[in-house]
């Protein structure tokens, strides 16, 4: 299949790597130059997105937020002037549910098909092509576009509307952020007194408590390692379209709320670049404690 | 083993049946008389804590919040009153970790170990004997009593010393709490932007947000079914030893505050009894919105 690529940071590039892999004709545009080892694998450079969404038959967008995706489709030698009746845009990227509905329904009125499409699983699940992918739009074009995304992920399911899929992105970094900050208080509450957050973690992994935030992130806390994973900055990204998204629907995320403000502080402290686990150190700052372990003091000396 | 078990409600009724059936002499008492489904099993019922004590070698309590361990103990007839050098007194209630030291150093001075041994996992838990056991104590005593534990629970961590255990149960319940109110805010979210959260769920249970909570209690959530389950009451209790803990050891816990807050408005509206995962309504009220699923709304039209 013939298929235009938008987008070839850490993850687009090794997703449209999987792509060419798979045995498909890949149309690329970036901001930068494209990168050698796509061009190796027999990946078309395009000089803009309009020359690329002229030769691909499916266009996929993985940039960074709302406004990229709406440059990229709409702006000069956008998407938007290359598409011809019939093409599927799919945006892959992480952006507004609400934005994304008027996106589609723009690209519908030209003819062409709309998936939006974003991913969790991080750089790491890019690379080894097991990425959750959470899908918006109609039944068939899904079904079409179902074996390209079998290339890039594993847990793909088609969760609605356009929209939909976006939708499900923001209620999966809501999950993880409150997690995250539910694992800080309890480990930072059981350091503070007296307890080895070590053994507390391992106390609870059992239980009813238990879950790969606490498993992954909870380790990260108390091994004081905060080098990114996934960074605050990006989070703050999806808390942002998190609380839009709230303001705008008429509801209230209270504790959403105040995880955005906790990674502020971090952000505040010269923390945007940490790994979001380390929302951690914004609740020690205000408990004037950091988690010690220690079993992990013992090892160290 | 001679033991002895006090508070024979749903939770010590069926740990205490578990005890017999691995083949302990049990002496019992509650501030009713014993159940006959364990007095048909042979355990003796007792006229008071101090009766109890002076029998058995290992005395558990099983009772509802700190007061009432310390009237257990410390109580006209109580358990202190009975007890002689070399004896363990084993508290399986949830109660305060502050309280827990100073009870554990009053039962040392009489020549007697203290265990905190507060568990999760419910009233199938208990019946089932796959509790989780968080130990606080001497690592002696620990292995004298650990075949007990085994008869009751399957995950038992000696946590580290006398308070231990239920700092790790509070750090446990603040887990809870926390991720129960973030699955609610994220199907929520979900579903007021008009997204299915029955299909948000499903789509989110493979990544890094699922979890046996988004599993559990976010279907009790779509399938609005909060009989308990763990009820709110009980909930509200733990995170009052979360609180007021973070108040003593100058800790601040912001989204414990607002989860404890989120139950105190489903108490309002007559929710004490009803499952923890109702949590959910409060901030639907927030959001005058129910979490409606389409699946669920098509087939009962």
């Amino acid at each position: 299949m013939k298929i235009a690529f938008i987008g070839l940071g850490i993850m687009g590039r090794p997703m449209a790597g999987h792509l060419l892999d798979g045995g498909h004709e890949l149309y690329l545009h970036d901001l930068k130059p494209v990168p050698q080892n796509l061009v190796e694998k027999g990946g078309q450079a395009c000089r803009s997105n309009k020359e690329a969404a002229a030769q691909g038959e499916v266009i996929i967008t993985m940039v960074p937020d709302t406004p990229d995706v709406e440059a990229a489709i709409f702006g000069p030698d956008g998407v938007a002037q290359g598409l011809a009746p019939g093409k599927t845009v799919v945006d892959m990227s992480s952006i507004s549910p609400i934005a994304t509905k008027d996106f589609a329904r723009r690209i519908n009125q030209l003819g062409c098909e709309y998936l939006d499409a974003p991913v969790s699983g991080g750089e790491v699940g890019a690379k080894q092509a097991t990425l959750t992918i959470m899908v918006g739009g109609s039944e068939k074009t899904f079904a079409r576009i179902k074996p390209l995304f079998e290339l890039m992920g594993k847990n793909i399911t088609l969760v609605g509307a356009n929209g939909d899929g976006q939708t499900a992105k923001v209620a999966n970094q809501i999950i993880v952020a409150l997690t995250i900050e539910a694992v800080g208080e309890a480990l930072l509450f059981a350091s503070k007194a007296g307890a080895d957050p070590a053994m507390v973690r391992k106390a609870l992994m059992g239980g009813f408590a238990s879950s790969r935030i606490l498993e992954v992130h909870g380790e990260r806390m108390i091994n004081r390692t905060f080098d990114p994973g996934f960074r605050i900055e990006l989070h703050q990204k999806d808390l942002n379209l998190a609380l839009s998204g709230a303001r705008a629907l008429k509801m209230s995320l209270p504790n959403t709320a105040t995880c955005q403000e906790l990674f502020n502080a971090c952000a505040a402290h010269g923390g945007a670049g940490w790994d979001h686990s380390a929302m951690v150190r914004a609740l020690e700052d205000l408990a004037n404690h950091e988690i010690t372990s220690k079993e992990r003091q013992k090892g160290a000396a | 083993m001679n033991a002895g078990f006090i508070g024979l409600g749903i939770m010590g009724r069926a740990m205490s049946a578990r005890l017999i059936d691995g083949g302990h002499e049990l002496y019992v008492h509650s501030h009713k008389p014993a159940p006959k489904e364990l007095t048909d099993k042979g355990a003796r019922d007792c006229r008071s804590g101090r009766e109890v004590a002076s029998q058995a070698e290992v005395i558990i309590t099983m009772v509802p919040d700190t007061p009432d361990v310390e009237e257990v103990l410390f109580g006209e007839n109580g358990v202190a009153s009975g007890l002689s050098p070399g004896k363990i007194f084993v508290d399986m209630s949830s109660i305060s970790p502050i309280a827990t030291k100073d009870f554990a150093r009053r039962i040392n001075r009489l020549g007697c170990e203290y265990l905190d041994a507060p568990v999760s996992g419910g009233d199938v838990g208990a019946r089932e004997g796959t509790l989780t056991i968080m130990v606080g104590g001497g690592e002696k005593a620990f292995a004298r009593v650990k075949p007990l534990f085994e008869l009751m629970g399957k995950n038992v961590t000696l946590v580290g010393a006398n308070g231990d255990g239920q700092t790790a149960k509070v750090a446990n319940q603040i887990i809870v709490a926390l991720t129960i109110e973030a699955v609610g805010e994220a199907l929520l979210f979900a579903s007021k932007a008009g997204a299915d959260p029955a299909k948000v769920r499903q789509a989110l249970m493979g990544g890094f947000a699922s979890s046996r909570i988004l599993e559990w209690h976010g279907e009790r959530m779509i399938k609005r079914n909060f009989e308990p389950g763990g009820r709110i009451a009980l909930h509200q209790k733990d995170l009052n030893n979360a609180l007021t803990g973070a108040r003593a050891l100058n800790l601040s816990l912001p989204n414990t505050a607002t989860c404890q807050e989120l139950f105190n408005a489903c108490a309002a509206h007559g929710g004490s009894a009803w499952d923890h995962s109702a949590m959910v309504r409060a901030l639907e009220d927030l959001a005058n919105y129910e979490i409606g699923s389409r699946e669920r709304r098509q087939s009962t039209a």
